[in-house]
């Protein structure tokens, strides 16, 4: 499906006005209120990667913040081109610093926040609103507000509307004009905030918009590690529904583990695991720690220690309920054709040595790598069970939605019991 | 022990936010199947926060009074989750509404636009009607009259069984709830659907490559469909004495069994592919002698059994039973399918209560090998025989003939085994578990389509005709409770040379 468009031009109106223009609009007293009542989405939408991509004139605009085909291409382009390491993923921090010292004055249409994706205009937000930070920190405030009713769909249905606001504008600019942010988030409706941005890019303005008990859509995947999985446990710990796209695209790892140790005769080599080996791919370890943090975890494994090594590694010795000790490492591969996501897994290795019984050895790679670096070292004189991972291939946007339309107010169980632990590990 | 790794592994489509609205809350179905099946839903996860139930019924309860009841209904459940029970049921509310009473429905519409205020519901509404049959249709009009069906996109209907008593009753019911909403909007519930094992048959034959270039008349010689009851009647004697076993469990449960082992490969899997492909192969079945359906049915009543210490009171002594009763508690039936696939396989369907065990199964008997180049060590090769096991125990067995040990070169049966509970880490869901989630996902795949029930009622339409002008012509066999059925029922098959598998 393609972004949909408000249908109407948004109308920029001064920050403080905003809130009582709105408030009217959907003023009970109003005829035909039809106003949709859903949920208030509020995105972090700073889209650095596109909008230097679009000033060196490596992109065509508009600057719309969805992740299209051709961005991606023209990240991958800019790491080739900025002689970054090749496993170097094409929308991240590191492409975006680069760019920033390449020339060029190229301006476009800036559309964040009034081009949404049909992903997520399909849900009918109430309010979407967008954080639009520009590059040019100077930049001054701009507000632009629309109202939208989408058509009703194919065989009829009710219309329900909702409005877009976008804030645009420099960073500094920008913390300024948060104060209209709590009127327009309307506490009978449930709120989520999207931070679709590095995590440790404004701390302090993460922290501000998304108190709870607004529900938080984050990717660990985006910034310095340590900050990453150190936000997702506090996060956690302080009782907010913390939803993380990096654990979500872990699914297909949780799975196939699982359905390896489904069959009754293999279930109690569980109990007997040794060794543990994650590879991820280049130097973001945040969704390997998550799913050793889940394995252990979930075989209530104790943690002994954990240390980082000088091949940039994680090692961790965790204790099984008999005392046995178990090694885990977690361990950086480079990739030719990285993932769009940093430190996305690319293989696992886990052995089991039961009493009187042969040892086991389940490995299970990634469909886009290889295998063969976990296979090396003997494997194969163990008893061996490989499986391939299917690679899921959903844009960010739909992700947001999934999480989106099936909402918790709570987080997911199972991430609540690793995260915690996983940042014990960098720690 | 169940498999740690699996725990809280979902792989579930997501439910959006909505308030399921049961009428008939104080009934029976509504403690004993709808709230548990909520509740391991959101045990699970899979129910969003912003949900809310909202019972319906005639009694002048309090919201409060709502989930005091279902709360001492499902006592043990509730409280080894005291803590996640808290959380559902600040999520159920209780409505005092008579479907008949137009201003109890708009009243209805008022609270539900409060609800969705509270809960943020987004106006999703999915609305089950566990009433009495008779009601399913003016419950329909009143949810319509009162504008609460008219988005198509936002508004559904569920339907318990069963829909119509006849052909002509169930195509007076289609009009009236068509005239409702959209076909896509009218969930019609077979509770046989929601079980794993009989969508595990189309995972069978449509994901392996195996089975179905044999699964046609060239290599099955019969199919057998079995559901047998050990429990009697019990405290639905009122009900069963009008619907009997043809009603109550063949014409759906055990024809939905029937269509899906029988069907054609659907196109794509999508709901209207599916439901066209078995909605096809049910207006090709028909019964194997319609002019002459005694040749074909027979039907029996469940006698006195059991021990002298622990004795069954027959069907006709039991609470509210006529003691002159004609219903059948049992009724066995050939049935041919008039298509290329299936042309000449005789499809033998069975169903009584008081049987000897608890169980659901489909049994494809293949056809014996051309010639015979071993000695059998019983007599003759026995003909493989794929038996898919709906309940209890449910799996798939394969039965075939392997070299016994030793010198010679006899052959004997054996079986290969697949176990749902043992393959897998963990139990499946009951089947209301996962037809709610369906009726709140809108996807209707699992559910009957108007044209299926139609064709499902005139398949057995000889039958019910008979039944009603003469009654004679397809007398009641008496059989002992806990045995397989009246003698009668062997000798339906007895005729084709063959035999109701024992399980």
């Amino acid at each position: 499906m393609s972004p949909q468009l408000t249908l109407q031009t948004p109308l920029e109106l001064p920050p403080s006005e905003v809130p009582g223009y709105l408030e009217q609009l959907w003023s009970r007293d109003q005829p035909n209120n039809v106003g949709a009542h859903t949920f208030c989405l509020l995105v972090w939408q700073p889209a650095w990667v596109e909008q230097q991509l679009v000033r060196t004139g490596r992109l065509d605009g508009p600057i719309t913040g969805v992740q299209r085909t051709q961005l991606i291409a023209a990240g991958r382009q800019a790491v080739v081109d900025g002689d970054l390491p090749i496993s170097t993923p094409p929308l991240t921090e590191a492409v975006a610093t680069c760019l920033s010292h390449m020339d060029g004055g190229h301006t476009s249409e800036d559309l964040r926040g009034q081009h949404v994706d049909a992903a997520l205009s399909n849900l009918r937000p109430r309010r979407l609103i967008t954080l639009a930070p520009s590059l040019d920190p100077e930049q001054s405030l701009e507000t632009l507000v629309a109202a939208y009713c989408p058509l009703p769909e194919e065989g009829g249905g009710t219309v329900a509307c909702g409005d877009v606001v976008v804030l645009r504008g420099g960073k500094p600019e920008l913390q300024q004009g948060l104060a209209i942010l709590d009127p327009l988030l309307p506490e009978e409706l449930p709120s989520w905030v999207w931070w679709n941005g590095a995590l440790d890019e404004a701390p302090e303005l993460l922290q501000q918009l998304a108190s709870s008990p607004r529900r938080l859509i984050l990717d660990s995947a985006l910034g310095d590690p340590g900050f990453c999985l150190n936000l997702l446990a506090s996060r956690i710990e302080a009782g907010q529904a913390v939803n993380d796209l990096n654990w979500l695209r872990l699914g297909s790892w949780h799975q196939t583990l699982a359905m390896v140790f489904d069959p009754p005769h293999r279930r109690d080599a569980l109990g007997h695991v040794v060794k543990l080996d994650i590879d991820v791919e280049g130097n973001h370890p945040v969704q390997g720690l998550l799913l050793g943090s889940w394995i252990a975890d979930r075989l209530g494994w104790e943690l002994r220690h954990s240390q980082h090594n000088p091949d940039q590694s994680i090692s961790t010795t965790f204790q099984r309920h008999d005392g046995t000790e178990v090694q885990m490492r977690v361990s950086p591969v480079p990739m030719g054709q990285p993932s769009i996501h940093p430190g996305q897994i690319v293989g696992l290795r886990l052995i089991c040595k039961p009493d009187n019984q042969a040892a086991i050895c389940v490995i299970l790679c990634a469909e886009s790598g290889g295998c063969m670096r976990l296979e090396a070292g003997g494997m194969a004189s163990m008893e061996l069970i490989e499986e391939v991972v299917p690679v899921q291939h959903l844009p960010v946007e739909a992700d947001v939605s999934r999480q989106l339309e099936g909402g918790h107010d709570s987080t997911n169980p199972l991430l609540a019991a690793a995260a915690p632990l996983a940042a014990k590990l960098i720690s | 022990m169940t498999n740690p790794l699996r725990v809280g592994l979902r792989q579930e489509r997501v439910i959006a936010p909505q308030s399921l609205v049961i009428f008939g809350a104080s009934g029976d179905l509504t403690h004993r199947k709808l709230v548990p099946a909520l509740f391991e839903l959101f045990k699970q996860r899979r129910l969003p926060s912003e949900f809310a139930l909202l019972g319906c019924a005639r009694r002048p309860w309090s919201d409060e009074e709502f989930r005091r009841k279902m709360a001492e209904a499902m006592e043990t459940t509730v409280n080894e989750n005291r803590a996640a029970w808290e959380q559902f049921s600040a999520g159920m509310f209780y409505e005092p509404v008579d479907l008949q009473k137009p201003e109890d429905l708009v009243k209805l519409g008022h609270r539900l636009d409060e609800i969705d205020r509270l809960r943020a519901t987004r106006s999703n509404r999915t609305f089950y009607l566990s009433v009495s049959p008779k009601f399913y249709g003016s419950g329909c009009r009143a949810l319509a009259d009162a504008g609460l069906l008219k988005d198509p996109q936002r508004s559904r209907v569920v339907i318990e069984k069963p829909f119509g008593r006849d052909y002509g009753s169930a195509q007076n019911l289609n009009r009236v709830v068509q005239n409702c909403g959209q076909e896509n909007q009218i969930f019609r519930i077979d509770h046989y659907l929601g079980k794993e094992t009989v969508q595990n048959i189309m995972v069978l034959r449509f994901a392996n490559t195996i089975f179905e270039p044999i699964w046609n008349r060239n290599y099955i010689s019969s199919v057998q469909i079995t559901a047998a009851e050990t429990v009697g009647v019990e405290e639905r004697a009122g009900y069963y004495e009008t619907s009997g076993a043809l009603r109550d469990m063949v014409q759906n449960h055990l024809t939905q069994m029937l269509a899906i082992t029988a069907m054609e490969t659907p196109g794509r899997f999508d709901p209207e592919a599916i439901r066209s492909e078995k909605a096809k192969v049910l207006q090709a079945a028909r019964l194997a002698d319609e002019n002459e359906p005694w040749n074909c049915c027979i039907r029996g009543q469940y006698g006195p059994g059991g021990t002298q210490d622990a004795p069954l009171p027959g069907y006709r002594q039991e609470n509210g039973v006529d003691p002159n009763s004609t219903t059948e508690t049992y009724v066995a039936m050939k049935l041919f399918i008039d298509n290329w696939r299936w042309q000449g396989v005789p499809f033998y369907v069975r169903t009584g209560k008081r049987l000897p065990k608890r169980l659901s199964e489909v049994v494809l008997t293949f056809r014996e090998a051309p010639v015979h180049l071993f000695d059998a060590a019983g007599g003759g090769p026995t003909a493989n025989q794929l038996i898919l096991r709906i309940q209890p125990d449910e799996g798939a067995e394969f039965r075939f003939e392997v070299k016994s040990p030793g010198s010679g070169m006899r052959s004997r049966p054996v079986e290969m085994e697949f176990s749902y509970d043992e393959s897998f880490g963990e139990p499946s869901d009951e089947g209301y578990v996962r037809l709610l989630a369906d009726a709140m996902l809108g996807d209707p795949t699992l559910f009957t389509r108007s044209d299926e029930v139609e064709a499902a009622w005139r398949l057995y339409t000889p039958l019910l005709e008979l039944i009603e002008d003469s009654p004679w012509q397809l007398p009641i066999h008496p059989y002992e409770s806990r045995t397989w059925g009246p003698a009668a029922s062997d000798a339906l098959l007895a005729r084709d040379g063959l035999l109701w598998r024992r399980p």
